[in-house]
């Protein structure tokens, strides 16, 4: 490790990283409750994803350990697409929530739509216009052309 | 007017009759949901019945596939469909047996039998005891003593756990009373098959339809056939009865409507499946599926489901907890 | 040899009649939409189109069924190279380094080269089918679950050739994708693993949520818009096709992934959509450049796509020599047969050559067919990419929509994918690729079934995976494989991986 005393202080990605890993793998411990282990001639329910859990802490803890040399320190890391993700997200979450009870057309019109007006902030009739016509090309070729019904309103 | 037109418009009649009052069944489009991947017994015979349906209903008739879970997945769907004659299901053998696989792991069932209304059995395809052919084993005799002599030899595989595949084995098992065999499960019949002609298992127990070419080609032998009757393809394997066990099993496929449905919905449903049965579509598929026509309407089905039910359940609670 | 000879010419006659010429083409061209179109598979795409075909005769059916599943196939490939949507598994190596060739403007060269790959392998898988069919078939029957064991171990030790990114961070991903892959019903005792009640999650997480999620909307989470703009990536038309040094670099790879991808293919189970991740790694390993791997390697487009359409024609092998199906498409197949009253079987040459011989006689057709009509619509797909960013990204999440919800029509898949996409994201954020995760997932049911088969066809004995001569010829090559990384560690100290992270890190290399 070449990290001088005041490098070792800084929280770096893989620490962060590495303690979710860690975290991760204690839940699935903890989730694995009841399931049974059985024994190395006959592993049970429980028996491989409990190694693959335990493995998954120690490599998370190995990320740790290694971090200092082979990570930026957190605060370093760019967060500037961050509302782009979490608006994308967002709107996309939506149209699945609405996705059978709207439809295909409905909620993948309210979808690009949002996508567009909000997140591109694009012209909204151009986006309209966009919209309809994708919209009804993706429909006819799925609904007609190959005979796959997409969700239907108030499917 | 021929034969044909006059059932088809009779069946319209009856099927229009006891709606009048409200709008009349089916105003619109009827969606089957397959608990089954496309290609399986349950999809080959549900898509003619549908065809056939539609001039009988006069209303387009949609084979819909939600499988899943081992069929789980369409039967709770069904089962939570809005009761109107709208959604039916075809299933099989699996409805029988989840509430109580529910009950021995102490779960919740999502599902009972109570949640569906059986409507009509396309088909029941008895299953066969199968070994290949490098055991030794000419007759179901030659099987049990074996079983008997080396406990915890033979090795079945089965298409999965508690399912259609694996439990008529734990009944074999307990009507001739030879201890437990090794258990293998696979996840479907295909690779069951695969499994046994390879010899990574000596023996299983699957359906006619799915074990026939093998038996001709000779890599297959079935010792003993689990139906009530001897299988007009396979003539020469006796059945558990005759050689004096009480043992029976089908695979079947059937269609059922969510609990709730109105009585008359029912009512027209089976009077147009009973003559959606008796098209040449449909009995074509059944043929060449090596299949004899053992269709039943409702209330056979219902008499034929409760005691094919008890059998399942009490399989199923042969075969306990595993692991 | 020479009856087979004859008999192959027989199938011509019949695939060249005008009828079977007609379905086999039609069948080649609804394929490759439904590959093109992201959301149908070959599955869905040949299950919606099962019933149309009753009313065919048995050899018009399965040849038109068989041309949408090879056309799927090879229209799999276009969405993963310019949307970086993978369609299916085996797509998503392709997704890696095909995108990247997008990226640099390469697009046309990359859609090329998986084309012919596609028909390289292809035809080979016909010629094998048709030579060494029946006793390769009785081989494959011998892989029972000691065998699986042993060639998911030899998929696990690839793993390490998979990624870039450093062993532990790989290892990190393929556990989660392990831990992902246990979800659901344990086959071998019934227990509900992580399914937080949802019967939904009973068969376990989908591959196609997950690879669409992690690579597809993981993405474009983490491309804003003011990113990409002024960035031209669309070809001119004369640079659609590959260079001189492009198909240099591809041969040896297509060459490789057929035989490679053949192999695996005609193995009964699920194990033919590792192909393309064995193939990957097989080439990234053998390559003079791994570090180019990752970022447009051609080796990593020609490889992987030549192996998984050679491991889709070997899946026939075994169906139609021993009437096995060797996957849920070959089992889809047999269904449309068995509806014509054909039982796919040992008996099945002799019982209907003319099904057997015309179905064959009709993929060789079908591979040219395929080539002919995909070459020319190569640039036609390219100009996907002239759609400007702010316009395309909204369209390929409506169709990563589409295409999950389309596979199990279950809505849950589509919020496994949207998960998928956030961890993506985050993943790219901390430089963990996710490839090896997808790899991990695919290989976690079928690795812990079949180990705990073996070891309850062995009473508990880890002797079975060395009495048997397949797993244990498998085994010895692991153990090779794992001690010459050892060799070149304490001999050099250090391999490309340090170098190229050195180099990442802008460091001098020490």
């Amino acid at each position: 490790m070449s990290g001088t005393d005041g490098e070792k202080l800084t929280l770096r990605a893989d620490h962060v990283a590495g303690a979710a890993f860690v975290a991760f793998g204690a839940v699935i411990i903890a989730l694995s409750g009841d399931l049974p282990v059985g024994a190395l001639s006959m592993p049970g329910a429980g028996f491989l994803p409990r190694i693959v859990a335990v493995l998954t802490i120690v490599f998370g803890l190995a990320l740790i350990l290694r971090a200092s040399a082979e990570s930026p320190p957190f605060a370093e890391l760019d967060w500037a697409d961050g509302k782009h993700a979490l608006t994308v997200t967002a709107i996309t979450g939506g149209g699945i929530l609405l996705y059978e009870r709207l439809g295909f057309i409905v909620t993948m019109l309210l979808t690009l739509m949002a996508l567009l007006t909000i997140v591109e902030r694009r012209n909204p009739l151009r986006a309209a216009v966009f919209c309809v016509l994708i919209v009804g090309v993706t429909y006819a070729s799925f609904v007609y052309g190959l005979k796959t019904p997409l969700p239907e309103f108030g499917y | 007017m021929d034969r044909r037109t006059f059932v088809i418009g009779t069946a319209a009649c009856v099927a229009a009759a006891p709606a009048i009052a409200q709008t009349p069944f089916p105003s619109h489009a009827v969606t089957i949901l397959v608990a089954f991947p496309p290609g399986g017994a349950n999809d080959i015979l549900t898509r003619p019945i549908a065809a056939a349906l539609e001039p009988i209903l006069k209303q387009p008739v949609v084979v819909e596939t939600k499988a899943g879970a081992g069929g789980q997945i369409g039967a709770q769907v069904a089962a939570t469909a809005k009761p109107d004659g709208y959604t039916l299901l075809s299933h099989n053998n699996g409805i029988s047996g989840y509430a109580e696989v529910d009950k021995l792991f102490g779960r919740q069932p999502k599902t009972t039998r109570a949640d569906f209304i059986p409507l009509a059995r396309l088909i029941a395809d008895p299953v066969l005891l199968l070994v290949n052919d490098q055991q030794p084993y000419k007759t179901l005799k030659d099987f049990i003593d074996d079983a008997k002599k080396r406990p915890e030899a033979i090795v079945y595989r089965s298409g999965g756990l508690y399912g259609a595949t694996h439990l008529p084995m734990a009944i074999l098992e307990k009507a001739t009373g030879i201890p437990k065999l090794r258990h293998l499960p696979t996840n479907g019949g295909g690779p069951a098959i695969t499994a046994l002609l390879g010899n990574n298992a000596q023996a299983s127990t699957q359906a006619i339809s799915a074990s026939l070419p093998h038996i001709k080609s000779g890599k297959l032998r079935a010792l003993a056939a689990f139906g009530a009757t001897r299988s007009k393809v396979l003539p020469d394997v006796p059945t558990l009865k005759e050689l004096g066990f009480d043992a029976e099993y089908y695979l079947w496929v059937g269609l059922f409507a969510p609990k709730g449905t109105p009585a008359d919905i029912i009512a027209t449903l089976s009077v147009a499946l009973d003559k959606a049965a008796l098209s040449e579509q449909f009995k074509s598929v059944v043929n060449s599926l090596g299949q004899e026509y053992s269709y039943q309407n409702a209330k056979d089905f219902a008499a034929f489901w409760a005691a094919d039910a008890k059998r399942s359940d009490e399989a199923v609670q042969l075969i306990g907890k595993q692991g | 040899m020479e009856s087979t000879l004859f008999s192959l010419a027989h199938g011509f006659a019949i695939a060249f009649q005008p009828d079977n010429l007609w379905y086999a083409f039609l069948g080649c061209l609804v394929g490759t939409l439904v590959g093109v179109l992201p959301g149908i598979g070959p599955l869905s795409g040949i299950s919606i189109l099962l019933p149309v075909t009753f009313g065919l005769n048995a050899t018009q059916a399965v040849i038109m069924l068989a041309g949408i599943y090879y056309g799927s196939q090879y229209g799999g490939s276009t969405t993963s190279i310019l949307m970086r949507i993978p369609g299916e598994a085996s797509s998503v190596m392709t997704c890696i380094d095909g995108n990247a060739m997008a990226k640099k403007g390469r697009a046309g060269a990359a859609l090329c080269i998986a084309a012919v790959g596609s028909w390289v392998a292809g035809t080979f898988g016909v010629i094998a089918l048709t030579v060494v069919a029946p006793p390769l078939a009785t081989i494959a029957l011998k892989f029972g679950p000691p065998e699986y064991t042993a060639l998911l171990v030899l998929g696990l030790i690839f793993l390490a050739y998979m990624s870039s990114s450093s062993l532990v961070r790989t290892l990190l991903m393929a556990c989660i994708g392990l831990m992902l892959g246990m979800i659901g019903i344990d086959n071998m005792t019934g227990h509900f693993r992580y399914s937080f009640n949802l019967t939904e999650l009973g068969d376990g997480i989908g591959i196609v949520p997950v690879a669409v999620g992690l690579f597809g909307l993981g993405e474009i989470l983490s491309t804003p818009s003011h990113k990409v703009i002024g960035e031209v990536i669309a070809p001119k038309f004369r640079e659609l096709w590959p260079s001189r040094k492009e198909w240099n670099e591809s041969y040896w790879p297509i060459g490789r992934g057929t035989l490679l991808g053949f192999i695996i293919g005609i193995i009964p189970g699920s194990a033919h959509i590792i192909s393309s991740f064995l193939s990957y790694a097989l080439e990234r390993r053998i390559s003079k450049h791994p570090e180019e791997f990752g970022r447009g390697a051609v080796a990593g487009v020609a490889g992987p796509e030549s192996a998984n359409n050679s491991a889709s024609t070997g899946a026939f092998v075994p169906m139609l020599a021993l009437g096995i199906p060797t996957g849920p498409i070959p089992a889809v197949l047999m269904g449309a047969l068995m509806v014509h009253g054909i039982a796919p079987g040992p008996q099945l040459v002799t019982e209907h050559p003319d099904v057997f011989w015309g179905f064959v006689a009709s993929m060789y057709v079908g591979n040219l067919m395929l080539l002919a009509l995909n070459l020319p619509l190569v640039g036609l797909f390219v100009t996907v990419l002239r759609i400007p960013y702010a316009y395309l990204y909204p369209l390929i999440i409506m169709f990563c929509v589409i295409g999950v919800y389309e596979v199990n029509h279950s809505i849950v898949d589509v919020w496994i994918m949207l998960i998928m996409g956030v961890l993506g994201y985050a993943l790219r954020k901390f430089s963990f690729d996710p490839a090896p995760l997808v790899l991990g997932l695919v290989i976690a049911p079928i690795f812990e079934q079949s180990l705990r088969q073996s070891l309850i066809m062995s009473n508990g004995n880890y002797f079975i995976f060395f009495n048997r001569p397949i797993s244990a010829g498998l085994l010895i090559v692991c153990i090779v494989l794992l001690g010459m990384s050892a060799l070149t560690f304490i001999l050099k100290r250090k391999d490309w991986r340090d170098k190229l992270a050195a180099a990442e890190a802008g460091e001098p290399i020490a």
